[in-house]
């Protein structure tokens, strides 16, 4: 695969950003998420002339929005197909971290890139999407040390803007945070988070200039694919054609791979983060650095005058999204106030911010993730389904990795490679190996993945529990 | 002392809950079930009261099905002492539920019953007052704030008209309101000892109560909201709308 000149349009755009005519009736910020949600509707009730398109995407979470936006920016007509309802799956429950520093220099610039995409649709879609609160990983122990430097020398490597910082400099950004034991850190100025709901409105706002078409509350059915195309796409409301299909459901996209009789490694684990609310014995900069603790499995980053805090345990809740109603609404999953990983995160909060504890006023956030066997996605068509192209899988980072996967993705769709290095996230890497088709083979290999993701050290084989 | 909390199970208000073709009732087969929110506001009002206090038995007690039994853990898991659990199959309106609490009260001899003002469920807003009434007690109920004094308890109203504070002397029944306090989520200590702590199952036909339901239920259906959602291109075509269309300028 040529390694082309990273330039985020292809080379070939039809359309780049700044020729993209808004409509100005149109415009609107959104600061309640039922305001949102009512617009998204309004967006996907549009009435269709036909029911042909160039591209369906199944799936209106980032991933499909992203990939859409860039589809349509090219001339293509596409089709979003949503299960419930837009952004409220997977990513309507995300934190948003955003670390462009990942295990390998290929998977770092890809964010690299995103983030300039992300500039890009800020300016058009005139949100406020990436908040650059800069980040911290730090290390309590000499393997985390030396994970945290071999960090710093690959980040160098690449320009990546990355340094060590003191214990000292890291109690002054947090001053609500317990840094007495740290042995080592290192500060991304350039890192922070994307605000989630800003990032599908900007999604939607340039794919709906560009003519992309929404339905929301619109299941997908069945798939039957043509041979040749274009391949049908059956919901309740009747049928979709087109020659090429994305399959961009998260949770779901092992059950819709399935529909066509192919195989998806993936699968769906949970995951928790605490809110806090704002507190004046307490309190937490907006601005505060986002910071990751692999030795306590945790992440954080501030909200709104309170703390978020994540956690990636070592024994995640498994679902089967296949047993689950169509219309299931993962923005009312709520955990019981006994949860016992909801114990388990608020005790792990508390080993890094003294002040979190069961009685501290927050609210519980819990959603479903895409877990794949090596924590990457899936990204492209697999020998068993020509015309379905796979893009699921992100293990917790699909807000992050959202806008350079889509760039990516219409890249292969429409010019069949990429100017990125994809090695590793192609989707048929797995396909012809032992154990990949075998559907508890691949749940007890993602589950371990999950278990391992802040357990283990980057960099290093094997997994340290401690 | 000895705090009586009754706690129910209720369906989660958050999630879409259909309705059984038929319209007789939900159609509970995929439902989650949790603690009702007002009571586990009770519970946590109960273990601050035994904070400051002391010497303060704390004793859910939840009447319906056997897998009540969750709620009443979820409760102890929070920090109540135990459970008690009456079990019946059947749906109860509040009239039978105060007759079966009547009875745990007379064994029991609790200090003080303190529940959720009504459950998500119903919003029945009656068994407390009910007991209260059954057993001769005086009764506040909305609480925004509850001071205990020792023989008595003075606890802030929320009702429509403003904030009314009453005293009442012990033993009393207090209901909670949403503003009352922030209940506490369980630590992983309190939820190992809570698998420990006894929960004593009763049969309803064991208190000595028969059942008299007083509510039938003629029909379930969904509400429906015709709510449009608008977006007009200009202020000025906001205004005109406002004016002329839903005359609020």
């Amino acid at each position: 695969m040529s390694l082309r000149a990273n330039n985020i349009f292809g080379g070939r755009p039809a359309l780049s950003f700044n020729d993209l005519p808004i409509d100005q009736s149109d415009a609107f910020t959104s600061q309640r998420s039922d305001i949102q949600l009512e617009t998204t509707k309004y967006l996907a009730d549009r009435t269709l002339s036909n029911n042909a398109f160039d591209v369906i995407v199944v799936g209106g979470g980032v991933a499909g929005l992203s990939t859409a936006m860039q589809l349509a920016m090219r001339g293509t007509r596409v089709l979003v197909l949503e299960r419930e309802k837009i952004g409220n799956g997977s990513t309507g429950r995300a934190a948003g971290l955003l670390g462009q520093l990942r295990g390998t220099v290929e998977h770092t610039r890809m964010l690299m890139e995103g983030l300039k995409v992300v500039h890009r649709l800020e300016q058009e879609a005139d949100l406020k999407i990436f908040v650059q609160t800069g980040s911290l990983r730090i290390a309590e122990t000499p393997a985390r040390a030396e994970e945290i430097r071999s960090l710093v020398r690959m980040g160098k490597s690449i320009d990546f803007q990355i340094d060590h910082i003191s214990r000292e400099e890291v109690a002054s950004k947090l001053p609500y945070m317990k840094t007495d034991d740290l042995v080592d850190a290192c500060y991304c100025p350039t890192d922070g988070h994307l605000q989630p709901a800003e990032l599908v409105q900007a999604y939607m706002k340039v794919g709906r200039s560009n003519g992309v078409v929404y339905r929301s509350d619109c299941p997908v059915q069945g798939i039957a694919l043509g041979d040749p195309g274009p391949h049908t796409v059956s919901t309740h409301d009747g049928e979709y054609q087109a020659p090429v299909l994305v399959n961009s459901t998260g949770p779901w996209s092992y059950g819709v791979a399935g529909l066509v009789g192919a195989t998806l490694p993936t699968a769906a684990l949970g995951n928790y983060y605490l809110t806090t609310h704002p507190d004046p014995d307490h309190p937490v900069d907006t601005m505060s650095p986002a910071i990751r603790d692999r030795h306590h499995r945790i992440y954080s980053r501030p909200e709104n005058g309170g703390l978020i805090v994540g956690m990636y345990e070592a024994e995640p809740v498994e679902y089967n999204t296949e047993t689950l109603p169509v219309d299931f609404d993962m923005s009312a999953m709520k955990p019981a106030r006994d949860d016992f990983n909801v114990a388990l995160l608020i005790h792990s909060a508390q080993q890094r911010f003294r002040w979190i504890n069961e009685r501290t006023p927050m609210s519980i956030t819990t959603g479903i993730m895409t877990f794949t066997p090596d924590g990457k996605p899936f990204c492209g068509t697999m020998p068993d389904a020509a015309g379905l192209f796979h893009c699921a899988g992100f293990c917790g980072h699909g807000i992050v990795q959202s806008p350079a996967i889509g760039l990516i993705m219409s890249q292969l769709i429409l010019d069949g490679e990429s100017s990125f290095d994809i090695a590793a996230i192609e989707a048929d890497r797995f396909f012809d190996l032992d154990g990949y088709s075998d559907r508890s083979e691949i749940k007890k290999r993602c589950y371990d993945m999950y278990a391992s993701y802040y357990g283990s050290t980057e960099g290093t084989s094997g997994t340290n529990k401690n | 002392m000895r705090i009586l909390v009754p706690c129910k199970r209720v369906p989660d208000a958050d999630q879409r809950i259909p309705i059984l073709s038929d319209g007789s009732e939900i159609d509970r087969s995929n439902l989650s079930y949790l603690v009702n929110p007002f009571d586990a506001i009770a519970v946590e009002e109960a273990l601050r009261i035994r904070e400051v206090t002391g010497d303060v038995e704390v004793i859910a007690v939840s009447v319906g099905p056997l897998e009540c039994e969750k709620e009443l853990r979820t409760c102890m898991a929070m920090g109540a002492d135990r459970g008690i659990l009456v079990d019946f199959h059947a749906p109860l309106d509040p009239w039978n539920v105060a007759s079966a609490l009547v009875e745990i009260v007379k064994r029991e001899l609790p200090d003080l019953v303190l529940m959720g003002k009504q459950a998500v469920d119903d919003d029945a807003n009656q068994t407390g007052q009910f007991l209260a009434a059954r057993l001769g007690w005086p009764q506040a109920t909305f609480a925004s704030q509850i001071d205990f004094n020792g023989q008595s308890v003075q606890v802030a109203r929320e009702t429509d008209a403003g904030i009314e504070t009453v005293t009442v002397q012990l033993p009393a029944v207090v209901t909670a309101d949403l503003r009352l306090n922030e209940p506490r989520y369980a630590s992983l200590p309190s939820i190992m000892k809570a698998r420990k702590k006894p929960i004593e199952t009763l049969a309803f036909e064991d208190l000595g109560v028969s059942v008299e339901p007083r509510v039938e239920v003629i029909k379930v259906e969904a509400a429906t909201s015709n709510r449009k959602c608008v977006i007009v291109p200009s202020t000025e075509e906001l205004i005109r709308r406002l004016r002329d269309e839903a005359k609020v300028l």
